[in-house]
C-alpha cells in the first residue's frame, strides 16, 4: 500500500517510458561489457596458466634421421633424469604438421620437410627451473637444441589482453556514469514539473525525505524494469555470441565457461544498477530541496 | 500588543519584504499574535496580505526583521526543525493549492501522512471532518471535478484536519456566498475555542464587522492593529447560522478535530478559547 500510493503524480510522467528503455540499454551495455571483461580475463589466465611452466624443447633436424633419433633419446634421458621436469612427450609430426597446414597448406609429408623434433615440457610449478637453465644442461651435449619458454609472445599478449580489459573497465564505468547522469538530469525535470506540488508538501510539513522517498521509489522501480529488460536481452544474446566463438579455433579462444560467481555478477547487475538510479534519485533530490525554504 | 504570560505564537519585529529589487511591500511589520486569538487581516487587493501570511508559514523570507514562530527565531531554526514548526501552522490558500491528482480524501488526508499518522486513524479522522464539511459524498472526487465552494471546504478541511495551533486563512471566503462564509467561519470559530490562533485575511467586510475580532490593516506596507469591534449581536449570530442550518448541521455542533497523543503542544486550558486582544 505504502509502496504504491505516492503524493506526487510522478506515475504519469513522460520519463516513464523513456527511462526503462534507457537503463535496459544501458544494462545490456553493462552487462556485455563486463562478460567481455570476464572472458578476457579467463583467456589470459588461461593462457598463462596453460604456458606459464610448460617449455618446449626444440632438436633442429640435420640430414641425418639416425643421428637426430639418437639426439632426440639423449634429450629425452635427460629429461626423465631432471627432477624439476614434471612431465615430458614428443610432439608428432602429424600434429605438427596439422598445426603448420594453415601457413604451409595441407598434404605435406614429413619427408618433403625438415620437421624439428619438437619436446612438450611440463614442469614442476614450484621448481624456479627455467627455459635457461634447462638449455645450459641440455647443450652441454648438443649444440642444435633451443628451449622456448613462450615467455616473449606470452607476455606481449598478456600485456594486450590486460589493456584491452582496462579500456573495457573504463567503458563500463562510461555507461555507469552516462546512467547515473541521466537519472539526475531526469529526477531535475521531475523536480522542476512537479515543484508547486512539492512545495505544497513542504508547506504542509512534509521532510525532504519524505518527498525524496517517492523520488527514489520510482527510480528503483524504473531501475528494476530497465534492468530486467536489459538483462532478459543480454543474456541470450551472450549465449548466442558463446555458441558462436565456441564452434571457432579452439586454440585460439580457449573453452570458456562461465562459474557461477560470474553468472551471479551478471544476473545482480540490474538490481546493482536500480539501486544505483534509487540512491541517485534520492540524493538528487535531497541536495534540490536543501537550496529550497 | 501588551506583555502576554505565553510567548506569543507569532511575532514580528521590523520585518521588511520585497520582491526581488522591486519596492518593500511590507515595511517594518512588528506585531505579535497571543495563543489562541482570533484576527483578521485586511487591506486592498494588492496590500500585501498574501506577502504577510506567506512570510508566517515560511514560503517566503523577510528581506529584514525578525519573525518567530512559537517561540522559535526563524532566521536561526536549522532546516531540519522547520516540517515539526509547519505543521502546527494549518494553511488556508488563496488559490486553495490542492494537488489535483489526488482525491480530496487524500488532500484532506496529506497533513497527517506527512506527520506519520497511522491509516485507520486517518481514515477515521477524514472521513468525520469530510462529513462534518458536507463532502462526504465527494470523497473519492478529484479536486477539479468539485465546485469552488467543494474546493474550498476540500482547502479548509486539510488546513484543519491535524488541528494546527495556528491557522492562516488567505480569503478562505473568497468565493462563496455569505451563508457558505459564515459556516466556514464557524468552523474556524469552533478551532479556536479549543485554542487555535487563526488569522484570516479576508475582503469581506461584513463578515469582519459582524463577528467583531480583531484585525491587523494592511496599507500602503505599513500594518496596523485594533482591537475587537463591539461583539455581534444576537440577531446577527443566528442570521450566520442559517447556512449552517440549511445543511443539517447545528452551531453547537463541535467539528471533529483531530486529537493525537503526544502532541502536548496542543493542549490548552479551556478558557484559553477566548479571543485576547491588546
Ligand atoms: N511573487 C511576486 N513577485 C513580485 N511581486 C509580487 C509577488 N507576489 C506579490 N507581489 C506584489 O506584492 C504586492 C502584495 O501582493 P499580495 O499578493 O501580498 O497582496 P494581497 O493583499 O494578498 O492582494 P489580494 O487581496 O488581491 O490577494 C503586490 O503589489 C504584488 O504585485
Ligand atoms: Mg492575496
Amino acid at each position: 500500500m505504502i509502496w504504491l500510493r505516492s503524493d506526487l503524480p510522478l506515475s504519469k510522467d513522460r520519463i516513464n517510458y523513456f527511462l526503462p528503455w534507457l537503463v535496459a540499454f544501458m544494462v545490456f551495455l553493462l552487462v556485455m561489457a563486463l562478460a567481455f571483461i570476464f572472458v578476457l580475463n579467463a583467456t589470459a589466465s588461461k593462457w598463462d596458466r596453460g604456458v606459464r611452466g610448460s617449455l618446449t624443447v626444440q632438436i633442429i633436424s640435420t640430414d641425418d634421421k639416425v643421428e637426430d633419433e639418437k639426439r632426440l633419446r639423449n634429450v629425452l634421458t635427460l629429461l626423465a633424469t631432471s627432477p624439476e621436469v614434471k612431465r615430458y612427450e614428443v610432439m608428432e609430426d602429424g600434429r605438427l604438421i596439422r598445426l603448420l597446414e594453415p601457413w604451409i597448406g595441407e598434404g605435406i609429408s614429413n619427408q618433403e620437410l625438415p620437421l624439428p623434433n619438437l619436446v612438450d615440457v611440463e614442469l614442476k610449478s614450484s621448481s624456479d627451473f627455467n627455459a635457461q637453465k634447462l638449455l645450459k644442461r641440455l647443450s652441454l651435449k648438443d649444440n642444435g637444441i633451443a628451449v622456448d619458454d613462450h615467455q616473449v609472445w606470452l607476455t606481449h599478449l598478456v600485456r594486450l589482453i590486460e589493456t584491452i580489459e582496462v579500456v573495457a573497465l573504463l567503458v563500463l564505468i562510461l555507461i555507469l556514469f552516462a546512467t547515473i547522469g541521466t537519472i539526475v538530469f531526469t529526477t531535475r525535470t521531475a523536480l522542476a514539473i512537479h515543484r508547486d506540488t512539492i512545495e505544497v508538501l513542504h508547506l504542509i510539513g512534509a521532510q525532504d525525505t519524505y518527498i525524496a522517498r517517492q523520488f527514489a521509489r520510482r527510480a528503483l522501480g524504473l531501475g528494476l524494469s530497465g534492468g530486467i529488460i536489459g538483462i532478459s536481452l543480454a543474456i541470450p544474446t551472450l549465449w548466442m555470441l558463446w555458441q558462436l566463438t565456441h564452434s571457432l579455433d579452439e586454440y585460439l579462444l580457449p573453452d570458456i565457461s562461465f562459474g557461477l560467481f560470474h553468472w551471479l555478477l551478471l544476473a545482480i547487475l540490474p538490481f546493482g544498477v536500480s539501486v544505483i538510479s534509487m540512491l541517485t534519485a534520492k540524493i538528487t533530490v535531497m541536495r534540490a530541496l536543501e537550496r529550497t525554504l | 500588543m501588551k506583555s502576554e504570560q505565553e510567548s506569543p505564537i507569532v511575532e514580528f519585529k521590523n520585518v521588511g519584504l520585497r520582491y526581488g529589487l522591486g519596492p518593500e511591500v511590507l515595511q517594518d511589520v512588528t506585531f505579535s499574535l497571543a495563543p489562541g486569538s482570533f484576527h483578521f487581516l485586511l487591506g486592498q487587493s494588492g496590500a500585501g496580505k498574501s506577502s504577510l501570511l506567506k512570510l508566517i508559514y515560511l514560503a517566503l523570507r523577510p528581506s529584514r526583521g525578525l519573525i518567530s514562530l512559537f517561540g522559535n527565531d526563524i532566521a536561526t531554526t536549522p532546516r531540519d526543525k522547520l516540517p515539526a514548526v509547519r505543521r502546527r501552522v494549518g494553511v488556508v490558500f488563496q488559490e486553495y493549492r490542492l494537488l489535483n491528482h489526488l482525491s480530496s480524501f487524500d488532500n484532506v488526508a496529506l497533513p497527517l501522512r506527512v506527520a506519520g499518522v497511522r491509516k485507520n486513524e486517518i481514515e477515521k479522522y477524514v472521513t468525520e471532518l469530510m462529513s462534518w464539511v458536507g463532502l462526504k459524498d465527494h470523497m473519492r472526487a478529484r479536486p477539479p471535478t468539485l465546485s469552488g465552494g467543494q474546493q474550498q471546504r476540500v482547502a479548509i478541511a486539510r488546513a484543519v484536519i491535524s488541528r494546527p495551533r495556528l491557522l492562516l486563512a488567505d480569503e478562505p471566503t473568497g468565493n462563496v456566498d455569505d451563508a457558505m462564509a459564515f459556516r466556514l467561519v464557524h468552523l474556524f470559530e469552533e478551532l479556536n475555542k479549543l485554542g487555535t490562533t487563526i488569522v484570516i485575511a479576508t475582503h469581506n467586510k461584513v463578515l469582519v464587522d459582524r463577528l467583531g475580532h480583531g484585525s491587523l490593516s494592511l496599507a500602503n506596507g505599513i500594518l496596523t492593529t485594533s482591537a475587537a469591534k463591539a461583539v455581534l449581536t444576537s440577531k446577527e449570530k443566528s442570521e450566520g447560522n442559517e447556512g449552517l442550518k440549511k445543511d443539517g448541521l447545528k452551531k453547537s455542533e463541535i467539528p471533529p478535530f483531530t486529537t493525537r497523543k503526544g502532541d502536548s503542544d496542543k493542549k490548552l486550558e479551556p478558557d484559553s478559547g477566548q479571543p485576547e486582544n491588546a
